[in-house]
C-alpha cells in the first residue's frame, strides 16, 4: 500500500530505491542446466525466490512452461507428531504433488529415504539424518519440469550426500530443466552447461563455466582471499566456505 | 497475481528428442501457452477461485493434519470438541439462568444457551485461529508457492467441523426436554452456510492484516469478548430496547444467531436483521477477498 505523499519526510523523498534485481533477462532451454553464482546480497536467491512464486516482483515477467521445484522447499510443513508416512503425504501436497501421485512413488521414496522401519513413527523422534532424509526424498520425487537448487547439497552424511548428487544426474538426463545456484565453483564447473553471473542485482554475465567462473573470482575482494585462505588453505575454491 | 496453470501440460519436445548437449540444433518447441505466467503484481484484484480450485487437495491435507494433530498429547482427546460448547454452557447456564434468570422466549434456557454458544463458538474459534494460521504457518509461506488463502480457509474448515460434531449434543437435548421438531430446521444448512462465509470473511482480512500489524492478534480476544455479548448468544435479541433495535443488526451476528433459533425452535423470523446480515456478510466478503489479495505478495517478505 502506497502511503500519501505528505507522510514523506525530505531524506525519504531523495532516497534511491533499492532494487534486488534489476535487468535480468534470459532464456532458458528445456533441458538445460544453469549454474547461478555472484556474492551474498547479489540476488540469486531473491531470483529463485521469484521464480519459485515466493514473492512476486515489482517489475518485469516470467514464463515458465511446466511445474516448478526447488530444493528450498525440503521439509516444508513437516509436522512434528505426524508419522512417516502421514508426513510424506502432507509435504508432498504442500510440494504441489497430486494424492495419487504420491501413492505411486510412495514406495520408492520409503525405499531412497531408507526410513521404512520407521514410517509409523511420529518423525519428532527421528533423528535429524533420518528427518533430512525423509524430506530430501520427497522433494527429490516431485520431479518438476523446472527444478531449482539452492546450495542445499549438504544435506546428510557422505553416501547420502552422493546419491542426492546421483538423482541430480539423473534428473537433468532426464530432460529437465534445473537452475543451480552455489559457492561450490567445481560443481558449478562440473554440471553446468551455461553460468550466470549476477553482480549487485544485475545480470553480468551469461557465458560458459570457464568464462563466468574466471570473471567471478577476479570479482573477489582481496578480504574474501584472506578469510579464504585462512579456511581452506591450498585446496582452492571447492571447498570455499558458503558463507564467506 | 495473473497466474494461470493447465493441468493438461505436456512437454512433447522432451518425448521427441532429448537432445540436451546439441543447443544449436532444432528450435525447441513449446507449447503455446506458459504454464506458469508471474507478472508484476497488479494493484487491485480479488483471491483467484481457480488456483484455490487447482490446490483444493491441498487444502483437504490441511484440515487433515489439523484434524490429526490437534489433540495429540492430551488425555481426553477428541471430546474436547464435545466438552468445550458444552462446560461454557453448564457456566453460563448456573450465573445467568439460575441466578440471573435471563429469559429464553419460553425455550428451556440450557437449550436456548447451547443453540447459541454452539455458532458463536464456531465463529470465535474460527476467526481467531484462521487470524493466526498464516503467522503460525511461515514456514511454509517463505519456502513453497500455494494460494495464502488456503491457509486461513482449512482453519475455518477445522473448526466448522467441531461446529457439526458439537451439533450433535443439540439434537440430543431438543430430545432431552421434548422439543418437538419442525420442518424449518431444514433452513439450518443455509445458516450454516451463511455463517461459514461471513467467519471467511472475516478471518480472510484478519489473517492478512495480522501478518503485517501483529496488533490484531493481540487485541482480537478482547473484540471476541465485546462481540459475544453485543450479539444474542446467552440472551435473546427481543431482550434489546426497541430503539437500539437498528444498531443491534448491524451486528451480523444477531441474524444468524436469531435466525438459527427460530428455525429451531419455531420462534417467529426476524427477517429483516437476517437480510441486513446477508448484505454485510456478502460486502465482507468481497472487500476480504480483495485486500487479500492486495496483501499476499508481500506475506514472504513481511511475516
Amino acid at each position: 500500500m502506497e502511503a500519501p505523499k505528505l507522510l514523506f519526510s525530505r531524506s525519504d523523498r531523495n532516497r534511491t530505491p533499492l532494487w534486488a534485481l534489476r535487468d535480468v533477462s534470459f532464456e532458458v532451454r528445456p533441458g538445460e542446466v544453469i549454474g547461478i553464482i555472484g556474492r551474498n546480497g547479489a540476488g540469486k536467491s531473491t531470483l529463485l525466490k521469484i521464480l519459485a512464486r515466493i514473492v512476486t516482483p515489482s517489475a518485469g515477467e516470467v514464463d515458465i512452461y511446466g511445474r516448478v521445484g526447488s530444493l528450498l522447499q525440503v521439509g516444508t510443513g513437516f509436522h512434528p507428531d505426524l508419522t512417516g508416512r502421514e508426513n510424506i503425504f502432507l509435504n508432498g501436497a504442500i510440494l504441489g504433488m497430486k494424492a495419487t501421485e504420491i501413492k505411486t512413488k510412495f514406495d520408492e521414496i520409503v525405499a531412497f529415504s531408507e526410513v521404512g522401519r520407521f514410517l509409523e513413527t511420529p518423525v519428532k523422534y527421528y533423528s535429524s539424518g533420518m528427518y533430512l532424509r525423509l524430506a530430501f526424498a520427497i522433494a527429490a520425487h516431485f520431479e518438476p519440469e523446472v527444478l531449482l537448487f539452492d546450495e542445499v547439497l549438504a544435506v546428510g552424511d557422505e553416501s547420502f550426500q552422493k546419491k542426492c548428487l546421483a538423482k541430480i544426474k539423473d534428473v537433468s538426463r532426464d530432460g529437465r530443466t534445473i537452475l543451480f545456484v552455489s559457492h561450490n565453483m567445481t560443481a558449478i564447473e562440473r554440471h553446468c552447461a551455461r553460468v550466470l553471473l549476477i553482480r549487485s542485482g544485475l545480470l553480468y554475465e551469461d557465458d560458459d563455466p570457464k568464462r563466468t567462473v574466471a570473471e567471478y573470482l577476479s570479482e573477489a575482494s582481496p578480504i574474501d582471499g584472506k578469510l579464504e585462505a585462512h579456511f581452506t588453505g591450498n585446496n582452492g575454491f571447492d571447498k570455499r566456505h558458503p558463507f564467506l | 497475481m495473473a497466474i494461470s496453470k493447465k493441468s493438461t501440460f505436456s512437454l512433447p519436445h522432451l518425448d521427441a528428442a532429448p537432445s540436451i548437449e546439441s543447443e544449436s540444433s532444432t528450435a525447441v518447441i513449446l507449447p503455446e501457452t506458459p504454464s506458469i505466467r508471474i507478472r508484476a503484481s497488479k494493484r487491485w484484484s480479488a483471491i483467484d477461485l481457480h488456483e484455490l480450485w487447482i490446490h483444493r487437495e491441498l487444502l483437504y491435507f490441511l484440515v487433515w493434519r489439523d484434524l490429526k494433530v490437534r489433540y495429540k498429547q492430551t488425555v481426553l482427546g477428541a471430546s474436547w470438541v464435545i466438552l468445550q460448547p458444552v462446560l461454557t454452557t453448564l457456566v453460563f447456564a448456573t450465573f445467568l439462568g439460575n441466578i440471573a434468570r435471563v429469559p429464553s422466549n419460553g425455550v428451556p434456557y440450557i437449550l436456548f444457551l447451547y443453540s447459541g454458544l454452539l455458532p458463536w463458538i464456531y465463529f470465535s474459534n474460527a476467526v481467531s485461529t484462521s487470524s493466526h494460521s498464516l503467522i503460525a504457518s511461515a514456514h511454509m509461506i517463505t519456502k513453497v508457492y500455494f494460494p495464502r488463502s488456503i491457509v486461513p480457509f482449512a482453519a475455518v474448515l477445522v473448526r466448522l467441523s467441531d461446529f457439526l460434531v458439537a451439533s450433535a449434543i443439540l439434537v440430543v437435548l431438543m430430545i432431552y426436554y421434548g422439543q418437538p421438531l419442525k420442518w424449518t430446521i431444514l433452513i439450518t444448512p443455509l445458516l450454516i452456510l451463511h455463517l461459514t462465509l461471513l467467519t471467511l470473511g472475516l478471518s480472510f482480512w484478519f489473517a492478512a492484516l495480522n501478518v503485517k500489524y501483529r496488533d490484531v492478534g493481540t487485541v482480537l480476544p478482547v473484540v471476541m469478548q465485546l462481540w459475544m455479548f453485543a450479539s444474542p448468544v446467552v440472551y435473546p435479541a427481543n431482550l434489546v430496547a426497541p430503539r437500539w433495535n437498528w444498531a443491534y443488526s448491524l451486528n451480523p451476528l444477531t441474524g444468524i444467531i436469531s435466525a438459527f433459533r427460530s428455525a429451531l425452535f419455531g420462534i417467529p423470523l426476524d427477517l429483516r436483521s437476517l437480510l441486513i446480515s446477508a448484505a454485510i456478510t456478502i460486502a465482507l466478503l468481497v472487500y476480504a477477498a480483495f485486500v487479500f489479495r492486495h496483501m499476499e505478495d508481500q506475506f514472504a517478505d513481511v511475516v
